[in-house]
């Protein structure tokens, strides 16, 4: 952990990563260096998923272009063809929705105008935290804060290092300005030991690894009462003495991963959130999750904004109506629930649409061309979009739900952003071309 | 349209001699103009019978951002009507957007200017999210809109005035610094909540009087507020400091109030939702109205404005920066969930559910409590109508606020649906005022113009922006201003009978005041040593303004550095 957040001097100018939770800025991207020439290189310091993310696109802008049913056309064409394809259907879906907020804005009067159905390709694991919220609600913290003041931090679940590598850098793991800083995994996932190992000692920092007792369930119920001080028998004394040193904390701060939680998990959500509203009583406590990456926490903030309800949301015949789990993409379409997808994903060249066997629109990242090709009598339409962040500047919220990051462009790209797409559709449909 | 005549209608206009005249008014190019001899308009309307004024304007109303955002999430039950969905707008310039007391934002704009309100403003907008205030707020359709950044519990001021000593020796460097961070956040105002109490929850205190020490850093709401309004005062920021006292919704809290009017040893400042500040603890009860100690302390101190945060029954939700006050609270939520959030290092915030009844006595009282206060207070140009909205209640509620300030009989009639100790006992029972037109227009659009230092809003003399709302006279001052005849946005026709008519993007009023750039060494120092963001991404910059504000336009209010 020798990462500081001074920014690399020799981009001579800031930038933001959109590709995971953590909206990291302390990094750089460098145009056509490093061993392949071709490909944009992380700089400033490692992250392997950002490292992995960058190296998806090339040193200078994509000359992508769009494609009907597998073949190449222009940009009006493709755009005319998702229209009629959209206009065809009586109940289509809005899935992945990798976007920032410049692209939700812009989807939101699309799904109004067709009644569309609208979820992230991460949904299961925001409607667990999001369940729990509109039925119990919560209490967060903020990286500053956590890195500032938590003298207790406790992964619940493990270290999510393949969604956040640089989690312990952002929490503050490493940084001397909360002397005794105790780290503690509480049922750790594979490879915690080697993480722990690594932050061991930074700054002073210790640590300490705990398993489960039977699940997470049973754990946080056992933990939940030790914190309320209720007489516990039956629970192991490395839970009892956690409770103590829960209580004991200044600042104790739960980390816990949405996407990790099993079937149920919002349950978990809850007693993490009861664990901490028990802490508040007498000393300070917060939670913070780990979660919302790729566009799917800044297209639900945005949805919610404009129309005062989250994802998993369509203005059908009967009014706004809000499904948190009627509305999930797998569910629909194992239930041949919807007769059409837009998919969107303009960070991240991996996540494509679920398998399917419906007319779909695909705005995405270059590299989601193969996956949007031709499919035998499936209409299907794709047309690469620009990353923001890369291609075009843009916002995204970060993990913690409060910071909105702005996103620069490494170079000016010469595809069309997800908003430019999804506001020339809307006017095709509103035109009345597709017919 | 470019140009329209307003026929015959009965002006309102306060700001100007002559108010309440029947007489034309001319609006060319989004402005007020002198109608010329023989002119022709593009629009004539005939204005006899109906009452003309400038758009209303919402100086506290908590309209965008995190903790706004967050009342949304909670409230999913705000969001349908029973088991039902809420049916989709028949007007086709509409979006879908829906919500009572955590409206989405298009719903907000669209209901406020149904009302005949044109400006609406965020007063807590937390540094660290002011992109995406700014990104609300310019979702809000139609209504021009600016914010009040917060600052007094972030630990670099707390630092920096612990450090300046009591006789802030380092004043100029937090007065540079209050400047960046308005210039940085494209701020109208600064706001401070709970005056270093949130910080001290931070730090596990319960509560914080006015001088009481921080534990951490040994500094005093008192020297919080005083060294804040001095700040502003010398930046020549048209809009005073904007208070959030200490000890809100405590019984006994005039106590903090008075002393902190005393702590602005004269200096101008805006105390806000005074309504949950001027509580006593008279009576079996401890619990009692306070509303003439404050409405005197109001009337001795002309430099001090407030608005009432009056509460209207019926569910609503909470949304503070108040993490202290909002946590000692969420046992009375109801529903039974709350939100809170320690937020960068600089603030917090708690999102509270409420239900007021007319059947509970605090809640009664603090209805009584409020409209006490827009009685008491003599001079109008001091007192701003709000409901905090959604603390007090919903937006919604202000036509049924007028008729309860405008008419007496009605007001009485409501008071004997109360608690009956309360019904019984309260001095508003006594209180014969009923307020004018004129007297509403000044709560409504033209005190709040003034304290913001928007010089051409919220009057009708010539070269003023055209907002204006029109509303047909009638006896039921609730339905006349429920549902304005017309509504115009910079000249623009935006609603007509309750319907809106055009969705043009609002403006956004913001501040940039001077200061030393050294100022910018220290704060890059402590961003890197305590932050979480690059130093060089904090400040939004004029360009990524116009792109969070849908390209709406830019609005600066000027500052007067060293005017008095």
């Amino acid at each position: 952990m020798t990462e500081t957040f001074e920014a690399p001097s020799f981009l001579g100018r800031t930038w933001t990563c959109p590709f995971c939770p953590l909206a990291c800025d302390h990094l750089g991207v460098e145009v056509g260096a490093g061993a392949d020439a071709a490909a944009l290189v992380l700089r400033g310091g490692d992250c392997e998923r950002a490292r992995r993310a960058v190296a998806r696109f090339g040193a200078s802008p994509s000359d992508a272009t769009s494609q009907v049913d597998g073949d190449a056309c222009d940009l009006a064409t493709a755009v005319a063809a998702a229209a009629r394809l959209l206009a065809a259907s009586r109940q289509p879906l809005f899935g992945g929705l990798g976007t920032d907020v410049a692209g939700a804005r812009a989807l939101y009067p699309l799904a109004c105008s067709m009644g569309a159905i609208c979820d992230a390709d991460m949904g299961e694991a925001l409607m667990r935290g999001l369940r729990a919220l509109q039925d119990r609600g919560q209490f967060t913290a903020t990286l500053a804060e956590v890195r500032t003041r938590a003298d207790l931090i406790v992964f619940v679940g493990g270290v999510p290092i393949d969604l956040a590598p640089l989690i312990g850098l952002r929490c503050g793991i490493g940084d001397t300005q909360v002397p005794a800083r105790r780290v503690i995994v509480l049922g750790p996932a594979a490879g915690d030991a080697a993480t722990l190992a690594a932050w061991s000692g930074q700054g002073g920092v210790r640590v300490e690894i705990l398993p489960l007792h039977g699940d997470l369930f049973d754990t946080l119920a056992l933990l939940c009462a030790g914190v309320a001080e209720r007489p516990l028998p039956a629970a192991p004394e490395a839970l009892r003495a956690l409770a103590l040193r829960l209580r004991a904390a200044r600042y104790a701060v739960l980390v816990g991963t949405l996407a990790r939680l099993p079937l149920h998990g919002e349950l978990l959500v809850e007693a993490m959130h009861r664990l901490i509203d028990s802490l508040n009583r007498s000393t300070r406590a917060a939670a913070l999750w780990i979660g919302g990456g790729d566009g799917a926490a800044t297209v639900n903030q945005t949805f919610t904004w404009l129309s005062g309800l989250p994802l998993r949301t369509r203005a059908g015949p009967a009014g706004l109506e809000h499904e948190p789990l009627i509305f999930g993409t797998a569910r629909l379409l194992a239930d041949d629930a919807v007769d059409a997808l837009l998919w969107v994903s303009s960070f991240d060249a991996e996540t494509q649409a679920p398998p399917n066997r419906l007319p779909m629109v695909v705005l995405g990242h270059p590299a989601l061309a193969a996956a949007a090709g031709r499919r035998s009598g499936l209409p299907t339409v794709f047309i690469p979009v620009a990353t923001p962040g890369i291609g075009s500047a843009g916002h995204l919220f970060r993990t913690d739900g409060t910071v909105l990051m702005p996103l620069s462009a490494v170079y000016r790209d010469r595809l069309p952003t997800v908003a430019d797409v999804a506001g020339l559709i809307l006017s095709a449909l509103r035109e009345g071309k597709p017919s | 349209m470019s140009s329209v005549l307003l026929r015959g209608g009965r002006v309102i206009d306060p700001a100007h001699a002559g108010s309440g005249q029947h007489r034309d008014l001319a609006l060319r190019e989004g402005r007020i103009v002198e109608p010329g001899a023989g002119e022709t308009f593009d629009l004539e309307i005939d204005a006899s019978g109906c009452v003309v004024m400038a758009g209303g304007i919402d100086m506290h109303t908590h309209i965008g951002g995190g903790k706004v955002n967050l009342a949304r999430l909670l409230m999913a039950e705000d969001h349908r009507a029973g088991p039902n969905p809420i049916a989709l707008p028949r007007n086709p310039l509409e979006l879908a957007s829906c919500g009572n007391c955590a409206p989405g934002t298009l719903a907000t704009g669209y209901r406020y200017v149904e009302m005949g309100y044109t400006a609406a403003f965020e007063p807590a907008m937390v540094p660290s999210n002011a992109r995406h205030a700014h990104m609300e707020m310019a979702d809000v359709p139609i209504l021009d809109h600016g914010a009040y950044v917060m600052l007094g519990n972030d630990e670099l001021f707390l630092q920096m005035l612990a450090e300046g000593g009591p006789d802030c020796l380092n004043f100029a460097q937090i007065r540079d610094y209050t400047a960046w961070t308005l210039q940085a956040t494209k701020a109208l105002g600064v706001k401070v909540v709970n005056p270093a109490g949130i910080s001290a929850f931070k730090f596990n205190q319960r509560k914080l009087d006015v001088d009481e020490r921080h534990v951490h850093w040994q500094v005093t709401p008192r020297q919080v507020v005083h060294t804040l309004a001095r700040a502003l005062r010398e930046l020549g920021v048209p809009h005073p400091l904007h208070i959030h006292g200490s000890n809100l919704g405590v019984a006994g809290n005039i106590r903090s109030t008075l002393e902190t009017i005393a702590a602005l040893e004269g200096l101008p400042a805006h105390l806000t939702h005074v309504q949950f500040h001027a509580y006593g603890t008279e009576g079996a009860k401890k619990f009692s109205s306070a509303a003439l100690q404050l409405a005197e302390a109001v009337n001795e101190n002309p430099q001090i404005s407030i608005d009432v945060g009056q509460i209207m029954f019926g569910q609503t939700v909470t949304a503070s920066g108040d993490t202290m006050r909002q946590h000692a609270q969420s046992d009375l939520a109801s529903p039974r969930k709350w939100v809170g959030a320690d937020i960068e290092g600089m603030a917090g915030c708690g999102v509270v559910p409420f239900r007021y009844r007319e059947q509970s006595f605090v809640n009664a009282l603090q209805w009584v409590i409020g409209l006490e206060i827009f009685l008491l207070v003599r001079n109008p140009w001091q007192v701003v109508l709000t409901t905090d909205h959604p603390n007090g209640g919903p937006f919604t509620s202000y036509p049924h606020l007028i008729r309860l300030l405008m008419d007496r009989g009605f007001r009485e009639e409501r008071l004997a649906k109360l608690h009956p100790e309360v019904a019984a006992d309260c001095a508003l029972r006594s209180i014969a005022r009923e307020l004018t037109l004129d007297e509403i227009a000044i709560l409504t659009r033209a005190a709040p113009a003034r304290l913001l230092g928007l010089a051409d809003r919220g009057q009708l003399g010539v070269g003023a922006a055209a907002d204006i709302a029109i509303y047909r006279e009638q006896a039921d001052r609730e339905a006349m201003f429920r549902t304005p005849e017309y509504v115009f946005k910079d000249g623009n026709l935006v609603a007509r009978a309750g319907r809106v008519t055009a969705t043009p993007v609002g403006g956004t009023h913001f501040v940039a005041p001077g200061y030393d750039p050294a100022i910018e060494k220290t704060l890059r120092r402590h961003w890197q040593a305590h932050g979480s963001i690059n130093f060089d991404h904090v400040a939004i910059g004029v360009e990524e303004l116009c792109r969070c504000c849908n390209g709406g336009r830019l609005l600066p209010a000027e500052c007067h550095p060293g005017a008095s």
